[in-house]
C-alpha cells in the first residue's frame, strides 16, 4: 500500500524534515547523562528534555500517550484524512507503553497495559474504529506497517495510521542493563569496537492509504528464528528468510540501500551481516540509524522507515554514524559517509526478542505503472482447537481429565501430558499457558504448522510485576534478566516457535476487548498472503491466576 | 566448602527454576552449560545477578562468567575467594 504522510517526533525535532536534515548533517540525539531517575550509573541515551515534554503535554494523557498522540496528530494533519470514519484504523506499535505507571505507584494493572494507552490515544485523536496494538518486541514497528499493509490490501480499511512509540523509564533501562546490552558510550553499529546499544525515546507515524501514490510498501515479511528467546540465530535463519520472502536478491541491483536494525550489540550486527550475505546483499550499501536516535524500541521500525524514505527522496544513502571498520565475520557494505544514489528502492530490516525478524521493501514509482489487483480469495478451515481456563481444558470438544483444576492447572497439564521440556518452569504464566495449549493442540497433528498469530488484552502484566519486584527497590535492586525478557508478550510465540521449529511469521496483537470482528480482520488479511499455509491462532490472556484463558486453533488453507 | 557447595546448588536451582532437580542431581564437576544442565545465555546472566546478590561479587564483564561458571566446583572456589558477604 501507499505512504500518504508521516511524522517523526524525537529529541531532534517535531517534524520529519527536521529529523532528516539533522541526521543528514551527521548530528545525533545521543547524549551523556549522569546517574538520575532511570540509572544509577552514567549512561548514553537519546532523551527528550523537560522543555520538550512540557510542549507535548496533553491534559489527561500520560507522557507516553501524549508523545504518541502528538506524532500521530501531526502525521494525520499532513495526510488530510477524516479519521472519524470507520474505515480508518489506528495501529500502535509499542513494547512497554505506560509501563512507568507500574513503577510509580499502586495503579490497577489497566493503568500500564498497552491496550489502555491505545484506547486513550485513539479517543483523544477521535478515531472511531477499534485500535490495534502490535507488541512484537523490537520488530513491532515493521510488524505494524506490515499488518497495516495487509489490512488495507484485504480491504478491511482504506487508511491506516501506524504510530510507533516508547519512552525511557527505569523499568526498561534496568532491564536492558541486566541483559548487559548497553554501551556506556555512543553505539557503533557493525564496527569492530561495538560493545552494545543505546536506548532512545521517540514516536513516529506513517499514514498508509490504498490509493496509489509515489511511495509504495511493496512487500513485507515476518519470520522467526526458532532458536532462542533473546539471542539471534547464529545462521541468521529468520532474518535471511524474511529477506528471501521479499525477493531481496532479485531486486538487489535496484536497491539504493538496506537500512539494517544495527543495534551495535555483538550478536545482532553479526547476525544481520550473515543474513545480508546469505541473501546476496553483501555489496548493497547498508546503514544503521541507531547512532542518531538510539534504539527507540516500539518506534524504531516506523522511525527508521521514515528517515530512509526521506533519504530515498533526497537521492542519498545516509552514513552509518560511528562505523569505521567491519566488525562482523562476513563482508558487508556499511556506508560511513553520505553518498548519492539514483536507485529508487530500499529494504528496512529489523530483529528482536522472541526470535522475530521482519523486512519490508519500499519502492518509489518512477512512472505510472498499473498495479496488480489483489483479488486472491482464500478459504481456510480449522483443523483443531483447544480452550484452557482456570476450570477446565477442552481439546477438540473433549474435556481433558485433570485432577487438580484449581491449583497450578498449567503445571498439572505439563506433568500429565508433556513432561519432557523443563524449560517450561522458567516461563512466565502467559508463556506457560501458550506452551501447554499449543502442546495439546499439536499432539495429534502430523503436518507442520508454519506460523503463530496470537491476541490478548492484558499484555504480559504478570511478568511485568514479577520483573519489577526484582528491580523496584533502588538500594537493593537486582533486576532479573530472565524476568525482563518475559515482559514482552510475544515471547510466548517465540517459545512455541522454538519448541516446534516454526520459522514462519510470529505476531502478537493487543486489543482493548476481545473483539471478534477485529481479530477476524487481522487473521483474514494474514491468510491472503501467497505464502500462507497454516497457523496457530487465537486468544491467549493471563491477567491473573483466576481469569486466564487460551482459545487457540490451527487454521489451514483449504 | 561442603556447605557452600550445597547452598550454591540450592541457590542455582531456585534462581534458574530447575524445578524437577535436587542438589544431588547436580554433579560438582559436570559442566553447567552446554551438555550439563542445558543452561543458556539468559541463565548465565541470571547467575551473574545471583553472584552479586548472594555473595556480593560484581562481574564487570559477562565474558568472565564463562570461566567461573564451568562447574559447581569452579564456581564455589571462585566465590570462596572473592565473596564480600
Amino acid at each position: 500500500m501507499y505512504i500518504l504522510a508521516d511524522n517523526i517526533t524525537s529529541p531532534l525535532g517535531n517534524t520529519t524534515s527536521q529529523n532528516y536534515l539533522t541526521v543528514k548533517a551527521g548530528r545525533s540525539a545521543l547524549r551523556q547523562y549522569q546517574a538520575d531517575d532511570i540509572s544509577t550509573e552514567s549512561y548514553t541515551a537519546a532523551r527528550f528534555t523537560q522543555e520538550q515534554w512540557d510542549e507535548m503535554a496533553i491534559n489527561g494523557l500520560t507522557r507516553f500517550e501524549a508523545l504518541a498522540a502528538c506524532s500521530a496528530q501531526r502525521a494525520i494533519r499532513n495526510a488530510g484524512i477524516d479519521i472519524t470514519r470507520d474505515d480508518v484504523v489506528f495501529i500502535l506499535s509499542t513494547t512497554k507503553a505506560n509501563i512507568e505507571n507500574l513503577t510509580t505507584g499502586d495503579e490497577p494493572q489497566e493503568a500500564f497495559t498497552p491496550s489502555t494507552a491505545a484506547k486513550h490515544i485513539a479517543a483523544y485523536l477521535r478515531f472511531t474504529s477499534t485500535p490495534i496494538v502490535v507488541c512484537n518486541a523490537c520488530i513491532s514497528g515493521l510488524a505494524a506497517i506490515i499488518t497495516a499493509n495487509r489490512l488495507l490490501e484485504s480491504k478491511a480499511y482504506k487508511y491506516a495510521a501506524v504510530c510507533g512509540a516508547d519512552v525511557l523509564s527505569r523499568f526498561t533501562f534496568s532491564g536492558f542493563q541486566s541483559l548487559k546490552a548497553l554501551s556506556a558510550d555512543e553505539c557503533r553499529p557493525f564496527d569492530i569496537e561495538r560493545i552494545g546499544l543505546n536506548l532512545g525515546e521517540a514516536a513516529a507515524t506513517i499514514v498508509l492509504s490504498d490509493q496509489p501514490s509515489e511511495f509504495h510498501i511493496a512487500k513485507g515479511a515476518i519470520r522467526n528464528d526458532a532458536f532462542h528467546i533473546s539471542s539471534p540465530s547464529k545462521n541468521a535463519d529468520g532474518a535471511f528468510l524474511a529477506l528471501q520472502d521479499i525477493g531481496a536478491k532479485e531486486i538487489s541491483e535496484d536497491l539504493a540501500f538496506v537500512n539494517a536494525h544495527g543495534t551495535a550489540t555483538l550478536f545482532n550486527d553479526q547476525m544481520e551481516a550473515v543474513a545480508l550475505s546469505r541473501a546476496g546483499l553483501s555489496h548493497v550499501p547498508t546503514n544503521s540509524l541507531k547512532s542518531y536516535f538510539g534504539h527507540t524500541m516500539g518506534a524504531a521500525g516506523v522511525l527508521e522507515t521514515i528517515i530512509s524514505l526521506e533519504a530515498l527522496k533526497d537521492n542519498i544513502v545516509l552514513a552509518s554514524r560511528g562505523f569505521e571498520e567491519n566488525g562482523t565475520s562476513v563482508d558487508v557494505n556499511i556506508i560511513s559517509e553520505n553518498r548519492p544514489t539514483t536507485n529508487k528502492a530500499f529494504i528496512k530490516m529489523i530483529s528482536g526478542f522472541g526470535g522475530g525478524n521482519a523486512a519490508i521493501l519500499v519502492t518509489q514509482k518512477v512512472a505510472d505503472t498499473p498495479e496488480i489487483a489483489h483479488t486472491q480469495q482464500c478459504h481456510i478451515h480449522t483443523s483443531h482447537s483447544i480452550t484452557i481456563n482456570p476450570h477446565r481444558a477442552t481439546l477438540d470438544g473433549q474435556m481433558l481429565d485433570i485432577n487438580d483444576t484449581r491449583k497450578n492447572l498449567l503445571v498439572e497439564i505439563y506433568k500429565r501430558f508433556i513432561g519432557d521440556y523443563p524449560k517450561f518452569y522458567k516461563m512466565d504464566p502467559l508463556s506457560r499457558l501458550g506452551f501447554v495449549a499449543s502442546e495439546l493442540l499439536l499432539r495429534n497433528v502430523k503436518e507442520k504448522v508454519e506460523s503463530i498469530i496470537l491476541f490478548n488484552n492484558s499484555s504480559s502484566v504478570i511478568a511485568d510485576k514479577n520483573y519489577w519486584a526484582t528491580a523496584i527497590d533502588k538500594d537493593n535492586s537486582f533486576p532479573s534478566p530472565a524476568h525482563f525478557v518475559y515482559t514482552l508478550p510475544n515471547i510466548v510465540t517465540g517459545e512455541i516457535a522454538m519448541r516446534n521449529g516454526i520459522h514462519g511469521e510470529t505476531s502478537f496483537y493487543i486489543i482493548p476487548t476481545k473483539d471478534k470482528n477485529v481479530i477476524d480482520k487481522i487473521i483474514y488479511s494474514f491468510t491472503l498472503q501467497e505464502s500462507f499455509s497454516s497457523a496457530i491462532t487465537g486468544w491467549i490472556d493471563y491477567p491473573d491466576d483466576e481469569h486466564f484463558s487460551a482459545e487457540l486453533r490451527i487454521i489451514r488453507k483449504s | 566448602m561442603e556447605e557452600l557447595i550445597s547452598q550454591l546448588k540450592e541457590n542455582i536451582i531456585e534462581v534458574l527454576n530447575l524445578e524437577e532437580m535436587s542438589p544431588n542431581d547436580i554433579d560438582n564437576d559436570a559442566p553447567l552449560f552446554g551438555e550439563g544442565l542445558g543452561l543458556d545465555s539468559i541463565d548465565a546472566l541470571e547467575l551473574i545477578v545471583m553472584m552479586e546478590k548472594e555473595y556480593g561479587i560484581k562481574l564487570k564483564n559477562p565474558a568472565e562468567g564463562k570461566e567461573i561458571f564451568k562447574s559447581i566446583n569452579v564456581m564455589a572456589h571462585y566465590i570462596d575467594e572473592h565473596r564480600t558477604k
